[in-house]
């Protein structure tokens, strides 16, 4: 471990509040993503004084801080490359606030997701951003990669949601930043810009969030399709017919081989099956959108379409995709499921190319790819079940990432459309960014000029993601 | 004592599969334990990594590992909830075998027995895990065999048996958190859940401490472990009520709900005879997973409480 000043810390936070042995040390070092690194010290602080002082006491350092929620990011975000303090969050914990006339809630960033949601419920309202890791994904770590999910494409991403925040600065600052309502054109909106800086520019250590109702009437629907091109067409035409799904998700061939092989589902083998629902207060709206929806499902080919309003029947069509994930990690004794490549997102109209290339790539490369996701935002998902403790699998791995991010943005699709950039994905955010990557520079260091805040990320990281820091798995 | 040196001997079979965990972190909220102390080292998805660490030689074997290795209560709350079909209290077991005998070996939530012991073998009998043995005069703990289910502790007449670590699941710190509970202004009754059935959201966050709720719902490895004087010690106080939630008939390994209904029956008739209106105490039993219906029980508990009112103690 590195040198620091760790009395110092148990003075801010007390000794109940700091770990030091190796094995905190290398628990706090991951997260879901491929990477591995040690933080010197874990620090748990209970408020946002605490943040201040530790914050202050770091920047006089320069030690690297690394903010952390639930440490369920997929790309490395809160591995701590440069070591440093791993700031834990997960003691500011309280919903401070839920003020239903003025529709907005204050909570602490350590507030986790469902919980969340469990408090708004009684008032009959939600947190919509979601993602699917919501039973464990804090506030903080959603406010910092910018996190959405199944329901997004109707209700928008954190971002569309963050009404306001209070943040700590390097230095141990505390600013206020944004608003209470709904709308403001007061200056540059700085709290939208920490949305998503994957804790690079400040501690977010209060947010004020805004929620909507919940909807009386909500439908899923589900299309089977011989073939993938035809599924895409289908979602591109119903993105611009106007209607306005809840939900839109597909699922490729590979990934209901998976479900059909590991759940016995009994999933139909077709080449893609589309999930389409619609949510409103009144059912007439929902059915209206469903049947458009239907239409075209119908008009692209798509067959065995089913639907219901029941939440049980609902739960049974969504099964296949709900266990998707679980399907693909038991596929093989041997394989591994790593995120990498796992969320570009490309336009409408290039959607089944995408899964087409993917798959090709995949094949090219000997690894095995699905491509699934929620393709009403655009966002398509991937993951690499490969042979993790062979080097020659990561070679093969880095050149299908490499290929398929070169691909996305050929079509003009982007690198990340919900999981971030940490440092599996930085190389292609620069090459995609790389005529505003200075101003993004410059305005990093304008809040941190001594770089401690989530070193070694973004702009800052590593250009090969496979040697950037060790990779959690053992590599024969 | 002669130790043996640390070997990854059972451990090393489980290599794949804690390759294919991902570490999403979906078992963590689901653990008593990382409810608790709400350190991530305390997570399941640490022992995982911990043992992943010894596995591949990036950690070396220690007290402190081992001790939270063998800090597990075998709810399977985790492998239930894990979204990679990792066998999680199977590899935890083959950790505290490949720790037993070296110089590491620590008992975590496993069962000691203090010199207090009368030798009258109750404990011996009640382990239902058969981790409990008479040799030589002096009674042991296998800590592999240990699931950490309590039986002994709650049997023994002597008080003899005692968990190292107990993580708030037992007799005191409950009994203080219903004291503390109960002191505040609007606070009306006690729901005790066992960690099985009792899945109510809001599990790692907390409402605004100011905003008094009307009851506080206690964890509790299992319902059978609620002994008369604990279910009570509410009502003693000034609670209006006490729920007690425990899994449906046939669904407890060690049939702590027969006994839990057992406890609420007789509590039921003592408070009848005691003129007290026996729906002051009441007993749900709660299918593992179903929040909903673990919310509304509460619910309706709650709505027969507030019309009983306070209860006057003369
Ligand atoms: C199985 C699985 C499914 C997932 N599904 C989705 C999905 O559908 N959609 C999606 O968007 N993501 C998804 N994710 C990724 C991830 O869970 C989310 O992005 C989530 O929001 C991260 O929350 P966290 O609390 O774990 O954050 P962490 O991983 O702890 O942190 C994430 C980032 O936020 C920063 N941060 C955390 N707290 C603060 C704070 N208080 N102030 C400033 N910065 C902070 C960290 O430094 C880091 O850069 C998934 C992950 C897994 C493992
Ligand atoms: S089985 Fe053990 S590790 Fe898993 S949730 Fe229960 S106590 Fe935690
Ligand atoms: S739920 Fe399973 S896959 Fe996820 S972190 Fe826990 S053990 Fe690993
Ligand atoms: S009764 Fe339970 S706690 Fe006691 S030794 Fe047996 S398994 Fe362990």
């Amino acid at each position: 471990m590195e040198k620091i000043d760790v009395p110092r810390l148990i003075s801010i936070v007390g000794e109940k509040n700091v770990k030091t042995d190796p094995a905190d040390l290398y628990v706090y070092g991951s997260d879901a993503s491929v990477h591995s690194a040690r933080p010197w010290v874990v620090v748990r602080p209970e408020n946002t004084e605490q943040v201040q002082a530790i914050m202050a006491f770091a920047n006089q350092g320069k030690i690297p801080v690394v903010t952390r929620g639930g440490g369920s990011g997929m790309c490395g975000q809160t591995v701590p490359v440069k070591g440093g303090i791993t700031l834990d969050m997960k003691r500011m914990n309280q919903i401070l606030e839920i003020n239903p006339s003025d529709v907005f809630c204050r909570v602490q960033p350590g507030v986790v997701d469902d919980d969340l949601n469990h408090a708004l419920k009684p008032f009959g309202v939600f947190y919509p951003p979601t993602p699917a890791s919501s039973r464990i994904a804090t506030i903080g770590g959603e406010i910092g990669n910018n996190a959405s999910g199944v329901r997004s494409v109707k209700y928008g991403a954190t971002r569309d949601s963050v009404l306001g925040m209070k943040v700590v600065l390097p230095d141990g600052s505390l600013v206020t930043l944004g608003a209470r309502t709904r709308v403001e054109a007061t200056g540059y909106q700085l709290h939208k810009l920490i949305v998503g800086s994957e804790g690079t520019l400040g501690v977010v250590v209060e947010a004020t969030l805004s929620f909507v109702p919940i909807p009386k009437f909500r439908c899923l629907g589900m299309a089977n399709f011989d073939r993938l091109e035809d599924a895409g067409a289908a979602i591109a035409d119903i993105m611009a017919s106007g209607v306005v799904p809840s939900m839109l998700e597909l699922v490729d061939s590979v990934a209901i081989k998976a479900v059909n092989k590991t759940m016995d589902l009994g999933l139909p083998e077709v080449e893609a099956v589309l999930l389409y629902e619609a949510d409103a207060m009144v059912k007439e709206a929902v059915d209206h959108e469903i049947n458009a929806m239907q239409e075209v499902c119908k008009k692209h080919g798509g067959k065995g379409l089913t639907s219901s309003y029941d939440a049980k029947e609902r739960a049974k069509i969504f099964m296949g995709r709900k266990k998707l994930f679980p399907a693909l990690s038991k596929f093989s004794d041997i394989l591994s499921s790593t995120s990498l490549a796992d969320d570009m997102a490309v336009p409408y109209s290039k959607m089944a190319e995408t899964a087409r290339t993917i798959h090709e790539i995949a094949k090219r490369n000997n690894i095995i790819m699905t491509a699934y996701g929620h393709c009403g935002s655009g966002c398509m998902h991937t993951k690499i079940l490969m042979e993790p403790t062979r080097q020659d699998q990561w070679e093969s791995a880095r050149k299908a990432v490499a290929e398929i991010y070169e691909y996305v943005r050929s079509v003009k699709g982007t690198t990340s459309a919900e999981h971030g950039i940490g440092i599996s994905k930085a190389s292609a955010f620069k090459a995609e960014k790389s005529d505003s990557l200075d101003l993004m520079r410059n305005i990093k260091k304008a809040f941190d000029p001594n770089n401690i805040l989530n070193p070694g990320k973004l702009m800052d990281a590593h250009d090969d993601w496979v040697t950037a820091t060790d990779l959690r798995y053992t590599i024969a | 004592m002669e130790t043996r040196p640390f070997e990854t001997k059972h451990l090393d079979k489980w290599k794949s599969n804690l390759d294919s965990c991902i570490r999403c972190g979906y078992c963590y909220e689901h653990c008593p334990v990382f409810k608790d102390t709400r350190w991530e080292s305390d997570a399941p998805r640490a022992k995982m990594i911990m043992i992943y660490g010894l596995l591949s030689g990036k950690l070396e074997p220690s007290t402190y590992i081992s001790d939270k290795l063998s800090s597990c209560f075998y709810c399977q709350r985790c492998v239930v909830a894990c979204s990679s079909g990792v066998p999680l209290t199977d590899i935890i077991t083959d950790a505290k075998r490949d720790f037993q005998g070296t110089e590491f070996e620590t008992p975590g939530t496993t069962s000691v027995t203090n010199t207090d012991c009368a030798l009258c073998l109750a404990c011996v009998r009640a382990c239902p895990h058969e981790a409990r043995e008479f040799i030589e005069g002096k009674i042991f703990t296998d800590t592999v065999k240990c699931q950490s289910c309590g039986a002994c502790v709650d049997i023994c007449p002597n008080q003899a048996v005692a968990t190292h670590l107990s993580y708030g699941t037992d007799r005191p710190s409950l009994n203080q958190e219903v004291a503390t509970f109960l002191g505040k202004d609007n606070a009306k009754a006690i729901v005790f859940g066992c960690n099985w059935s009792y899945y109510p959201d809001l599990q790692s966050s907390v409402m605004d401490p100011t905003a008094d709720p009307e009851y506080k719902i206690l964890i509790n490895m299992c319902g059978g472990r609620l002994e008369k004087p604990l279910l009570l010690e509410p009502l003693l106080q000034s609670a209006w009520g006490v729920l007690v939630a425990c899994c449906p008939d046939g669904d407890c390994e060690h049939d702590g709900n027969v006994k839990a209904k057992t406890h609420v029956t007789a509590l039921r008739q003592l408070l009848k005879e005691m003129d007290i209106d026996e729906d002051r105490i009441q007993l749900v039993q709660v299918a593992h997973g179903d929040k909903t219906g673990f919310q509304a029980a509460i619910d309706t508990f709650m709505e027969t409480v507030n019309k009983l009112g306070p209860l006057n103690h003369r």
